[in-house]
């Protein structure tokens, strides 16, 4: 063996596991196939400043392009809720900087990191079990590296982890389909902006990542199942990067203001993978679809999985065994700690999908900071039965949703 | 199977995580796509946020696609 575990993708989950693994002595290499790490952007990079804090990291300034203090939400007739307190702060960061930046600290505890790696083929002991990677550096000519356990971080493509025989293929429906730009100038006031409404976005939204120097991230995610055509129940004409457009030709400010850098991408908005471990393998972060399904948010769930299955694989090494017994302390850890916040926010995307532009109007108006605050957390009862009140036939949606 | 327009691409890979037989895939700075694993069904093309992906149903070989599609 050349290694102790070999970790294929060097991003948020990728680069913590390492960092955590390499701490405690584990030998740790990292492939990741891109040329440079954080390339290409893909993502709205917001995170919330709770979830670093208990990963007790300092964010170095470079990092990020502002520090927010909470989201706003507007409802289609352009009435807004804002939600801003301790809670809620949080950074947009520079992917780029950051990325690099969380592969670095894991190389400072002795992991070893290889750019423009491609693993492409999983390796397998007679038994059928993983046992390392065949991997290409830049096209060159292939090779085979070993290891006992073999991490999977590899983000939405996972082609390794479906080599592995875990089910990452994502439905239509459980992904959103987004584009965004970097744009500048926009007067913002370091909240995270979302502009809800089923003709300007269906089933997902318009945000506005505010950045550093009037900059912004302007970016939709609508559907994956809405896509593109009528068959299949799409709506003629949606697309992401034309709905942006159309939305950014209405907002006063938006329409005179240049674009820096497009971008785009697929999130996951679905459950999690039914399971993370198997015998000398797991899957961490994105690639397990580990991904908040209100917001889309990643990196903070991926490194908070990555230090727990990280803390079980360093177990797993005391024990010299990699069976998926062992390993399976991870995946019940996460969803008895983390698993079960998604499953409250599953469900709360189910109901926002079936409310319409005016019940939306409605809820917007009726609740309170704080009642989102209680939405946000699961807690379900008090906020709706405040919506109720003024709109009671609302209620059928939720009959149907919970049957 | 289904072509590229690889200058419009953003390697998102949002085609690769609902492709159900692995037919594509970032290798380099590019979108690879393995015209034997394809289905033809179609998903790539309605996830594509940069719409970028046409499927030419029924053809297996990029010489048959028809000049005007």
């Amino acid at each position: 063996m050349d290694h102790d575990v070999i970790v294929i993708g060097g991003g948020p989950a990728g680069s913590t596991f390492a960092r955590i693994a390499a701490g405690a002595g584990m030998d740790v290499l990292v492939v990741d196939k891109r040329k440079e790490l954080g390339e290409p952007v893909r993502c709205g990079e917001g995170l919330g400043r709770l979830e670093v804090v208990k990963e007790g990291l300092d964010l170095p300034r470079q990092c990020y392009a502002t520090e927010i203090e909470g989201a706003k939400v507007i409802a289609p007739n352009g009435k807004s809720i804002v939600w801003a307190n301790d809670d809620t702060k949080g950074w947009v960061l520079e992917r780029k900087i950051f990325d690099k930046w969380l592969c670095e600290l894991a190389v400072e505890k002795g992991a070893k990191v290889r750019t423009y790696t491609r693993a492409f083929e999983i390796l397998k002991d007679d038994k059928g079990k993983p046992n390392g990677v065949k991997v290409s550096h830049g096209g060159r000519e292939p090779y085979d590296i070993h290891a006992p356990l073999i991490v999977s971080a590899e983000g939405m493509e996972s082609m390794m982890a479906r080599q592995m025989g875990f089910k990452t293929v994502h439905a239509l429906y459980d992904v959103d389909t987004c584009y965004q730009y970097e744009m500048k100038p926009y007067d913002h006031e370091n909240l995270i902006e979302l502009y809800f409404g089923n003709k300007m976005a269906p089933r997902g939204y318009v945000w506005i990542f505010p950045k550093n120097d009037k900059k912004a991230n302007v970016g939709i995610g609508i559907g994956g199942n809405l896509t593109n055509g009528k068959k299949n129940g799409g709506i003629e004409g949606a697309a992401p990067k034309p709905l942006l457009d159309e939305f950014i030709k209405n907002n006063e400010q938006l329409k005179e203001a240049s674009t820096l850098m497009d971008f785009g991408g697929v999130i996951s908005v679905g459950a999690p993978i039914n399971e993370f471990v198997k015998d000398n393998c797991m899957v961490i972060g994105t690639a397990a679809k580990q991904v908040d399904p209100i917001h889309g948010g990643g990196i903070g769930l991926a490194m908070e999985t990555a230090i727990i299955a990280a803390g079980v694989a360093v177990k797993a090494h005391g024990k010299k065994d990699y069976s998926k017994d062992v390993l399976f302390e991870y995946e019940k850890t996460w969803r008895k700690n983390l698993g079960s916040t998604i499953d409250k926010r599953l469900l709360l995307r189910k109901v926002m999908e079936k409310i319409s532009d005016d019940d939306l109007n409605h809820a917007v108006g009726a609740i309170t900071e704080s009642d989102l605050a209680q939405l946000m957390d699961g807690k379900f009862a008090g906020p709706v039965a405040k919506v109720l009140a003024g709109r009671p036939q609302m209620l059928g949606v939720l009959r149907a949703l919970m049957s | 199977m289904i072509t590229i327009k690889h200058e419009g691409c953003i390697l998102c890979v949002g085609c690769s995580s609902v492709c159900p037989v692995n037919a594509l895939e970032v290798v380099g700075t590019r979108m690879k796509f393995y015209p034997e694993r394809c289905i033809d069904c179609g998903l790539c093309v309605k996830v594509c946020p940069a719409n970028v992906i046409t499927l030419h149903k029924g053809i297996k070989n990029a010489k048959d696609i028809p000049k005007e599609e």
